[in-house]
C-alpha cells in the first residue's frame, strides 16, 4: 500500500467507526440542528425578531408561533434561531482563541520544564485564573464598550490559561515516556517533538476539555448577556431571553422554557459529540471496539 | 489446608482458567509458574474474590474446610488480610505515600482484629521487626518515600503477615528488585514461613526463584496447569514439553562464535567520564549540593564487540546511556565515537547519534501509539542529512522489518497490535535502520518472558553475526549479561569496580561486589545441587 491508499484507508475506518459510536452520531445530529438552524437564520427566519406586535403577546406555543411568543409579541422559534447564532459563534470563537494561545504555550512552557519560560508563562496563567471570567468581562466592557466581540474577548482570555495548563500537565508525563528520548536520539528537537510527537497525544484531552469549555462558553456568553454586557439589543441572545423572561415565569413559563431547553441541548450535544470524537481520533480505542 | 479443584474462570465469556487444581499444606511453599498472559495472577486473584467485572466462577478453592467461592463479598473481607495475606509486585506503588509505614501495618490490625490504636501501632512495631525493620532505623512514622525498594516491599510483608495469615500469597513479590535484595526478600519469605507455619504461594515467571525455595511446583500455560509435582523431581524429569521449553530459555545461550571483534579498532571509547547532578537547593544562602552519579569511567569498545554494563538500581548505569547518547553534557572527561568527540551541543550530537541508537527497557513505553509503524521506525532518517523518499523509505522499512523477524505488512499496523517480544523487534528495528556501528541496550530484554527474551537475544546474536554492530548491553540482570556478551564491566555507586571477559568474570570475579552479585543470581543449577546435598545431609 502506498501512503495515500493507507491514509485513504485510515479516514475510511474513522468514518465507520464513527458511524458506529452511539453517542458520537447522537451528539452530531444535535450539534448540526442547532448550527444549520443558525446558519438558517441569516437568510430567513419565520418572523422578524426586531418585529413588535403587542396584541400578539404571551401566545401559547401554535402553528402559528411554534414557541409562541414574548411580552412584546415577538416569535420566539425565530429569536432562537438568530440567539443560537450568538451562541454558537462566540463559543467557538473564544474556545478557538483559548486552544490557540493557550496549547502553544503549555507545550513550550512543558519543553523547557523549570525554566525561566515556564515560570513566565505559568505565573502569567496563575494571574489570568486568580480573577473571576465575570470580572475580566466586566474589565473589558467598561474598557470597550458591551457588546458581543468584547464577550468573545473576554470568555477567550479566560480560556487560554485552562488549555495552557491542560496542555502542560499532560506534555510533563509524556516528557518521560522513553518514545520522547527515542525521538531525541533520532536527532528531533523539542519543536518538532512536541508538535509531531505530543499534539497527537493530547488531543484527546484537548477534545474533552474543548467540548467542556464550549458549553462553558455558551453559559458564559448567555451569563454576560443576562447581566447585560454581551449581546446587545435588539440581537437576541439565549442568556438575554432567559433574563428577561425570568419575571415572567410564573404567567408564561414557555418564554424561559425554549432559549433554557436550547442551551441544556447544545451544550449535551457537544460533550456527546467530543466523547464520542475522542474514543474515535484513538487508534487504540477505534480498534479495541471493532 | 488449601486445595483447589476444577476451578474454572471466564470473563466476558472469554475463558482465563481451565480446570485448574493444586494443594497446598501447612507451613509448605507452593511455587506457581507461567509467563504473562498464562493465568497465574488471576488464580491467586480467584483465591482472594478479587477478580474482575464479568467473571464467572465453578470449581472449589477450599480454605481450612471453607469453600471461598461460597463466600459473600463481606466474608471474603473478613478472610482478605486476616488468614490470607497478599504481597504484590511493585513495592512503588503498593503504598500509600501519603500514610506512615506504623500506620499502613497497623490498619490491617485495626480492621480486622477490632484492636485500638495503641495495640494496633505495637503490633506493627513488632511486625516491622520481624521483617527485619528495626526500630532504631525505621521508626513507625517513617514514610514509604524515605525507604528503599526492598524496605519498602518488607513494608508490604509486613503488612501481609501482621495478622499472621494461614496463607500468604506472593504475586512476584522480587521481580522489581535488585538481584542482591531479592535474595534477601526470599530469605524474608522462606524465614517467616518456618517461623509462622503458615503456607506461602509464590507466583513467578523465575525458575531460578523458585527452585531455591518451593517444595512444591505448578507450570501453568493459557490458564490450565501443565505441570505439577514435588520441586526437585519435577525438574529432574519434565514431561510437558511446555515446561522443558520454559526450563531450557531460562539459561538460555544464543550461538555465537565468540568475540567477532575484527582488531583493535575501537567504536566507543569512554575516558574518564564525570556526571554531577546538581540537587535543589535546600537553603536560599547555602551552595545547591551536588550528587556524582557516573565518577571517573573509562571503557572502549572495539568494533564487533559485545560489551556488558552490570550494575543495580541506581549505580549510574542510565545516567552514562544518556551520556554516551549525549542526550545530557557530562561535566568531565571525553567520549568519543568512531574517534568524534561527542557533546550535547546539538550539531556534534546528530552527527553522533548517526552512528549509535539506543533500544530502551520497555515495550511498551516506547513508540508514540498514534503512528503507525512504517512511521515508528523510519524516524531516526531524520538525522540523514537527504532524506529517503516515500518509495524508498519503505523499501528500506520493509527491509529491516525482514532483518528482524518481521513481516512487510506489520509497517502498516500499530504498536497495539504487537505483543511485548514483537514491539522489541520493532525497537531493535528502529535502531537498525540508519545501518548505525553501535547499538546500546538498555534492559532491552529486562522485561520480556524467558521464552520471549531467548528469541530477542537470539535475533541480537544473528545481527551482529551478520551485520558487524557492536553492542553496549546494560542490565541489571547477570545471566542475560553472560549469555550475549565477549566483555562485562561492573558498576556500583558510579564506578567501574571490575572488568574483564564474561567467562573469567563469571568463573573468578575479583571484587567482593561482583561476587555478591553472582551469589546472588538465581541459578537453577546450583539450587537443585544444594537441596540434594542437603536432602542427602539430612
Amino acid at each position: 500500500m502506498s501512503e495515500v491508499e493507507v491514509n485513504r484507508a485510515e479516514a475510511n475506518e474513522i468514518w465507520r467507526s464513527a458511524l458506529r459510536s452511539r453517542s458520537f452520531v447522537i451528539g452530531a445530529v444535535v450539534t448540526v440542528v442547532f448550527v444549520v438552524a443558525a446558519l438558517v437564520s441569516f437568510l430567513w427566519t419565520p418572523y422578524d425578531v426586531t418585529e413588535l406586535v403587542i396584541a400578539d403577546r404571551f401566545k401559547r406555543p401554535s402553528a402559528g408561533h411554534w414557541f409562541g411568543t414574548d411580552q412584546f409579541g415577538r416569535d420566539i422559534f425565530s429569536m432562537v434561531m438568530v440567539g443560537a447564532r450568538t451562541s454558537i459563534a462566540v463559543a467557538v470563537v473564544a474556545v478557538g482563541i483559548g486552544v490557540v494561545a493557550g496549547v502553544p504555550l503549555g507545550l513550550a512552557a512543558a519543553a523547557k520544564r523549570d525554566s525561566l519560560l515556564d515560570e513566565v508563562i505559568m505565573r502569567s496563567n496563575d494571574m489570568i485564573f486568580s480573577f473571576p471570567a465575570l470580572l475580566i468581562a466586566i474589565l473589558i466592557t467598561a474598557v470597550f464598550g458591551p457588546g458581543v466581540v468584547n464577550a468573545i474577548i473576554a470568555i477567550g482570555i479566560f480560556n487560554t490559561p485552562v488549555f495552557a495548563r491542560l496542555a502542560r500537565g499532560a506534555a510533563l508525563s509524556l516528557w518521560t515516556r522513553d518514545f520522547l528520548l527515542a525521538a531525541r536520539v533520532a536527532g528531533k528537537g523539542k519543536a518538532l517533538i512536541s508538535l509531531e510527537h505530543i499534539l497527537p497525544n493530547i488531543t484527546n484531552l484537548l477534545i474533552v476539555q474543548g467540548t467542556i469549555q464550549f458549553s462553558l462558553g455558551i453559559l458564559a456568553e448567555a451569563g454576560l448577556s443576562y447581566v447585560g454586557l454581551g449581546a446587545q439589543p435588539p440581537l437576541p441572545s439565549w442568556g438575554r431571553m432567559l433574563a428577561e423572561s425570568q419575571t415572567l415565569i410564573s404567567i408564561a413559563p414557555h418564554v424561559a422554557i425554549f432559549p433554557g431547553l436550547a442551551i441544556v441541548l447544545t451544550v449535551l450535544g457537544l460533550n456527546l459529540m467530543g466523547d464520542g470524537l475522542r474514543d474515535i481520533l484513538d487508534p487504540r480505542l477505534r480498534r479495541a471496539r471493532n | 489446608m488449601l486445595s483447589a479443584a476444577n476451578v474454572n474462570l471466564s470473563v466476558f465469556d472469554t475463558p482465563i482458567l481451565r480446570n485448574v487444581a493444586f494443594e497446598i499444606g501447612e507451613g509448605e511453599i507452593f511455587g506457581l509458574i507461567g509467563e504473562s498472559g498464562s493465568g497465574k495472577s488471576m488464580t491467586a486473584y480467584t483465591i482472594m474474590g478479587l477478580t474482575p467485572v464479568g467473571s464467572k466462577r465453578s470449581g472449589r478453592i477450599v480454605l481450612d474446610g471453607d469453600n471461598l467461592l461460597d463466600k459473600t463479598e463481606a466474608q471474603m473481607c473478613a478472610i482478605r488480610g486476616g488468614s490470607v495475606g497478599m504481597v504484590f509486585q511493585e513495592p512503588m506503588t503498593a503504598l500509600n505515600p501519603v500514610k506512615t509505614i506504623g500506620e499502613q501495618v497497623g490498619e490491617t490490625a485495626m480492621i480486622h482484629g477490632a484492636m485500638g490504636r495503641r495495640e494496633a501501632a505495637a503490633l506493627a512495631r513488632g511486625t516491622l521487626d520481624r521483617v527485619g525493620l528495626p526500630a532504631d532505623r525505621f521508626p513507625l512514622d517513617r514514610y514509604p518515600h524515605e525507604l528503599s525498594g526492598g524496605q519498602r516491599q518488607r513494608v508490604v510483608i509486613a503488612m501481609a503477615i501482621a495478622l499472621r495469615p494461614r496463607l500468604l500469597i506472593a504475586d512476584e513479590p522480587t521481580t522489581a528488585l535488585d538481584v542482591t535484595t531479592q535474595a534477601q526478600i526470599i530469605m524474608l519469605l522462606r524465614q517467616l514461613v518456618s517461623e509462622d507455619g503458615m503456607a506461602l504461594m509464590l507466583i513467578t515467571h523465575d525458575l531460578g526463584v523458585v527452585a531455591d525455595i518451593a517444595d512444591h511446583i505448578a507450570i501453568m500455560k493459557d490458564g490450565e496447569v501443565v505441570e505439577a509435582g514435588e520441586t526437585v523431581s519435577l525438574f529432574r524429569n519434565m514431561t510437558h514439553p511446555y515446561s522443558r521449553a520454559l526450563f531450557e530459555a531460562s539459561d538460555h545461550v544464543p550461538d555465537r562464535t565468540s568475540s567477532q571483534a575484527t582488531g583493535d579498532t575501537p567504536i566507543l571509547e569512554v575516558a574518564d567520564v564525570v556526571r554531577d547532578y546538581q540537587l535543589p537547593r535546600t537553603s536560599l544562602f547555602a551552595p545547591p549540593a551536588h550528587f556524582r552519579a557516573v565518577d571517573g569511567v573509562s571503557f572502549t569498545i572495539r568494533r564487533g564487540e559485545s560489551l556488558g554494563l552490570v550494575g543495580e538500581s541506581g549505580c549510574g548505569k542510565s545516567t552514562l546511556t544518556r551520556a554516551i547518547l549525549a542526550l545530557e553534557q557530562v561535566q568531565g572527561g571525553t567520549i568519543s565515537i568512531d574517534g568524534e568527540p561527542i557533546s550535547a551541543d546539538a550539531e556534534i550530537a546528530h552527527r553522533a547519534r548517526r552512528k549509535m541508537q539506543v533500544v530502551f527497557q520497555d515495550p511498551y513505553g516506547s513508540f508514540n501509539p498514534r503512528h503507525r509503524v512504517e512511521r515508528l521506525v523510519a524516524e531516526p532518517f531524520h538525522l540523514l542529512s537527504e532524506k529517503p523518499s516515500a518509495g524508498e523509505r519503505r523499501a528500506r522499512v520493509e527491509a529491516v522489518l525482514a532483518n528482524v523477524g518481521l513481516a512487510a505488512a506489520d509497517a502498516d499496523k500499530y504498536i497495539h497490535e504487537f505483543s511485548g517480544g514483537q514491539r522489541q523487534r520493532v525497537a531493535i528495528a528502529r535502531a537498525l535502520i540508519i545501518e548505525p556501528e553501535l547499538i546500546i541496550l538498555d534492559e532491552a530484554v529486562s522485561a520480556l518472558d524467558v521464552s520471549i527474551r531467548a528469541q530477542i537475544l537470539d535475533l541480537l546474536a544473528d545481527l551482529t553475526a551478520r551485520l558487524n554492530i557492536s553492542y553496549l548491553f546494560i542490565a541489571h540482570d547477570l545471566s542475560v549479561v553472560r549469555a550475549i556478551t565477549d566483555r562485562v564491566l561492573v558498576m556500583k555507586a558510579g564506578q567501574i569496580v571490575e572488568e574483564g571477559p564474561t567467562e573469567q568474570i563469571f568463573k573468578a570475579a575479583q571484587h567482593p561486589y561482583t561476587q555478591a552479585l553472582i551469589a546472588a543470581t538465581p541459578n537453577i543449577d546450583r539450587a537443585l545441587a544444594a537441596r540434594s546435598k542437603g536432602a542427602a545431609a539430612g
